[in-house]
């Protein structure tokens, strides 16, 4: 790593000759886009899709495609808020919980108060976990694998404590517009998928805040030294994976019209894989919210079309770590290459 | 003789970049051999190469005339190649004896521990750094030049013959340096062979006996004499034309001393490293903190910026009371600062060079979007003033650049906020002398726009003559406060001392004073001039007129004639008695002080009033040279 930072072993640098760097902007624009992670990845997702409309008559059908996209929404909106965090670095184990626990918390509140109130207060409440984790994350320096793993487990407690060990059922069937009402044929759900992660791409990529959640994942000291606010955007992605996971449960409550205190196990590890399907470094720094929504498509598809092949759902896990191990092995042998070439 | 090493035509390319492009290099046994560069020019790839850290592309290296490829370090260290890394590449968590075996650690079988003990201290012994490095201190506790150390002892426990010491100079402080110098000495003495990788040409001057010369990855000087060249050859090799003057021309009228500083701090602290520190920059102005590594100049300028918690100071800009609790304060209020490391502290690795140079502009933005545009016009200006190509303004990464590119774009990212104050911490680190050249100028231009400009360098020789006026740091405190004019590197380096390491002589100082009812003094003279070191006055009466960290002419001084003679002779003959003034209230002597080593340390003074006494001149003098500096050699170790 030295070699390439202080070391300097790259003579066309010191050169400075215009021609004898090759610079990115000089190659084609084919090699720059399958240089670019994205379009490789959009491509296995392409794969994926033709070889399972082979393999299956009913996958490209429009029922099964709207299907998909229903699918996509719960784990879609966590991996947003999970992008987020994993830009900078961190990890949140909780969301899983923390969705269980705000679909408590909205069963319960739509007991007392109209609907838009108690999706507030779902809202509120996802959101108060995760600036809860981000201020002992960022503030104290605690290991982000730790604080959200002990957040699990507390959220997951409480949701079982709060909700009596049982469902919260009969809610109101008003709910379930947020889900069913079409706009040109397109149900509500979907509409606020693709419109949450249009927002979540132009704040990641045009504003400070965004910019600086990648600066912070690069390298956070030199973020600091440059005068970038690094702690309030430490602990704001946090903030921002505990609402989405509470608003993703609130889709699934208002399709389901109950609220279980287990929903929402294992969520985390589908966000997880999305994002790093999606390119995104664990290490921080690099990934995007393009990436992650190709991510979450490979693994609503992965999911849709075994259950459309008839694979027992005790072989889906094998099946789908597998992909996601393999996924990560191709990438990083092509990535060598390309960036070989480069 | 038999060279011990041979390599010839040695290619290597990372991807498709071409780092080595037909190297060559003679080792000897018994011989220092410098590997001379600018940054990028591939010194550190051949080194690696040679130690087995990479294999070559192509190319052939022979070593005691057999062909051998490396394909790990260990196949090197069992052939006997060891080497020194720029970056250590030691296990920080591990105590120094471990580190020292840790290659052996992954020998299959047991290991005596009492054996490798002792096997290590007599490896301390040839170093001459037994009772100073212990044995079970954890490394990552140590300072950079102790782990440098340790790295010396790792390579001969490993039996090297030949040890590359990679730009082993970059983090030492000059002590440090000549130290080091002694030991790759002793080395040379011992029969093994060295190579010493630098772009430092006084220091390859120093201590080389062969030079090779490499630029853009292939020998452009193949194993020359050292003592056949001069500076100016070995810049031509290294950078293919002709330089300059390295350092731009001071303004030719120095800043006004009259005019308000622009910035100005006192009793600036920051636990644990700084202390007290004071010093004022005016516009135009570039003001030089010198000292040593450690010494608390780089925190002072972080605390300075925000950067870092502050326990007491006062700060001024442009004349208004400012106290910056964090950057982007500062920032606004228009400083800048550029931090030292440039890998952990500037270049944000994921971002493309375009967001990191347009990095602190976002730092202090207060709109949420990021108004890249609004800045197109002046970064061109600065491409251009920073001869930076503009068409890789858009690549990906930094890390492509060379190291001079990567330091030029940092210090555009803080032009870029047009700063009244700009702090710079170590701003040629790691750069090759070409860039050197050019950020010495930029640094001139934006002095003469008037901004005020502090520079912390521990490179003594680009400190003094890119400054006007230097402040010395030792131990967290400002201790002298000089042009840069009356100060030269031998000076400085006294002037940098820890102040535990002088202790002994300011002790004396004040015996002295108190003992014989005057004052006593510690100083360097040169010519009609003194840069004092020490002082300590138990008589107002017997003032001499300067103070520690001052200089002065002697004819300022309250005992002029006593200084004119007591240093006018350079064997300090004239120490037998005090020389009174014409006036006869005061009278002066005055003591040469050499260390062990025969080192001219400067001269120690006494001042009486009256006349002063033979018998009391004798007692002085003894006392001077019993004191014989035994803490100035502690601190050259």
């Amino acid at each position: 790593m030295n070699a390439t930072g202080a070391g300097g072993n790259a003579p066309a640098g010191a050169g400075a000759s215009p021609g004898a760097s090759k610079a990115p902007s000089g190659r084609p624009l084919g090699s720059r886009l399958i240089g670019s992670l994205e379009v490789r990845m959009l491509l296995l997702a392409l794969a994926i899709a033709v070889t399972l409309s082979f393999a299956s008559p009913y996958f490209l059908t429009k029922a099964n495609i709207f299907n998909l996209l229903d699918q996509s929404v719960v784990v879609g909106l966590v991996a947003i808020g999970m992008t987020f965090v994993i830009l900078t670095g961190g990890i949140d184990l909780s969301v899983g919980s923390v969705a269980g626990l705000s679909g408590i918390v909205l069963g319960l509140a739509l007991k007392e108060f109209p609907i838009p109130v108690a999706i507030a207060m779902a809202v509120g409440c996802g959101a108060l976990i995760g600036l809860f984790s981000g201020i002992l994350i960022a503030r104290f320096g605690l290991a982000a694998f730790v604080v959200t793993l002990g957040v699990m487990a507390i959220a997951r407690s409480l949701a079982y404590i709060v909700s009596g060990q049982t469902a919260v059922s009969g809610l109101p069937s008003e709910l379930s517009s947020i889900v069913f009402t079409t706009f040109a044929g397109i149900p509500a759900n979907v509409l606020f998928l693709g419109a949450t992660y249009l927002l979540a791409w132009a704040y990641l990529t045009y504003t400070k805040g965004g910019r600086t959640i990648y600066a912070i994942g690069s390298n956070a000291e030199a973020a600091r030294a440059a005068g970038l606010p690094t702690l309030f955007y430490s602990v704001l992605p946090y903030v921002v994976s505990g609402a989405f996971a509470a608003v993703a449960i609130t889709f699934s409550t208002a399709q389901l019209l109950s609220a279980d205190p287990l929903a929402g196990n294992l969520l985390e590890l589908d966000a997880i894989a999305a994002v790093v399907i999606g390119g995104a470094s664990l290490y921080g720094g690099r990934g995007s919210i393009v990436g992650t929504l190709i991510g979450v498509l490979i693994m609503v598809m992965i999911r849709n079309g075994l259950n459309l092949l008839g694979v027992s759902p005790f072989w889906q896990g094998s099946a789908i770590g597998g992909i996601i191990i393999l996924a990560l092995l191709v990438e990083r042998l092509v990535s060598a290459r390309t960036s070989a070439r480069a | 003789m038999e060279p011990l090493l041979v390599a010839r035509g040695v290619t290597k390319s990372f991807g498709g970049t071409l780092a080595l492009s037909g190297a060559d290099l003679t080792l000897r046994s018994g011989e220092i051999h410098a590997l001379l560069g600018a940054n990028g020019a591939g010194k550190s790839t051949l080194s690696k190469v040679i130690s087995g850290h990479h294999r070559a592309s192509g190319g052939e290296v022979r070593l005691r005339d057999r062909a051998v490829d490396f394909r790990s370090t260990r196949e090197a260290m069992n052939a006997g190649i060891g080497i020194v890394m720029q970056e250590t590449s030691l296990a920080p968590d591990l105590s120094v004896l471990e580190n020292i075996f840790l290659p052996e650690l992954g020998t299959p079988g047991r290991l005596s521990f009492r054996r490798l003990r002792a096997r290590a201290e007599r490896i301390l012994e040839e170093l001459w750094v037994a009772e100073t490095l212990p044995l079970d201190a954890e490394v990552g506790r140590l300072s950079a030049a102790q782990r440098q150390l340790v790295e010396i002892a790792k390579a001969l426990a490993g039996d090297a013959e030949l040890i590359v010491f990679d730009e082993p100079t970059t983090s030492l402080s000059p002590s440090e340096v000549e130290h080091l110098f002694d030991i790759m000495g002793a080395l040379r003495e011992s029969n093994r062979a060295l190579v010493f990788v630098s772009h430092r040409l006084e220091e390859v001057f120093a201590i080389s006996d062969r030079v090779t010369v490499l630029r853009e990855g292939a020998t452009v000087g193949d194993d020359v004499e050292t003592a056949s060249l001069d500076q100016g050859t070995l810049i031509r090799m290294m950078v293919g034309r002709d330089l300059g003057e390295i350092y731009a021309a001071p303004q030719a009228r120095a800043p006004n001393a009259d005019t308000a500083p622009v910035f100005e701090v006192a009793g600036l602290a920051s636990a644990p490293l700084v202390r007290d520190i004071s010093f004022a920059v005016h516009p135009g102005e570039i003001l030089g903190l010198g000292g040593l590594v450690g010494a608390g100049r780089s925190e002072a300028l972080e605390a300075i910026f925000g950067l870092r918690d502050r326990q007491g100071g006062t700060m001024t800009l442009n004349g208004r009371a400012v106290s910056f609790r964090r950057p982007v304060e500062a920032m606004r209020a228009g400083v800048g600062f550029v931090p030292e490391d440039r890998r952990t502290q500037n270049i944000v690795p994921d971002l493309s060079v375009r967001e990191n140079l347009l990095l602190a502009h976002t730092g202090a933005r207060r709109l949420p979007g990021l108004g890249y545009r609004s800045r197109r016009a002046r970064i061109e200006a600065l491409f251009e003033a920073l001869d930076l190509p503009i068409h890789r303004l858009d690549d990906p990464s930094m890390l492509d650049f060379s190291g001079g590119q990567q330091q030029k774009i940092i210090i555009a990212r803080w032009l870029l906020l047009e700063p009244r104050l700009l702090l710079l911490d170590e701003p040629t680190k790691g750069v090759d002398i070409g860039t050197r050249q050019a950020i010495y100028r930029i640094l001139r231009d934006i002095a003469a726009e008037g901004v005020g400009i502090v520079v912390v360098s521990s490179d003594f020789e680009e400190l003094l003559g890119v400054s006007d006026r230097i402040v010395v740091v030792s131990d967290g405190s400002s201790i002298a406060d000089l042009p840069s004019g009356a100060l030269d590197e031998e000076k400085l380096t006294l002037l940098a001392a820890p102040r535990t390491s002088m202790a002994r002589t300011t002790n004396l100082l004040e015996r002295l004073a108190h003992e014989h009812g005057g004052a006593a003094f510690w100083i360097l003279p040169d010519a009609a001039r003194l840069v004092c070191l020490g002082a300590f006055v138990a008589d107002p009466a017997a003032d001499p007129g300067f103070g520690a960290g001052e200089a002065a002419a002697f004819a300022d001084t309250r005992v002029a004639v006593g200084l004119g003679t007591g240093c006018g002779d350079a064997n300090g003959t004239t120490a037998d008695g005090f020389v009174p003034e014409p006036d006869g209230s005061l009278a002066t002597l005055v003591v040469p002080v050499t260390n062990r080593r025969g080192h001219d340390m400067g001269r120690i003074g006494v001042v009486v009033p009256g006349a002063g006494e033979p018998e009391a001149a004798r007692r002085i003098a003894d006392a001077v040279h019993a004191l014989h500096a035994p803490d100035t050699d502690k601190e050259a170790a």
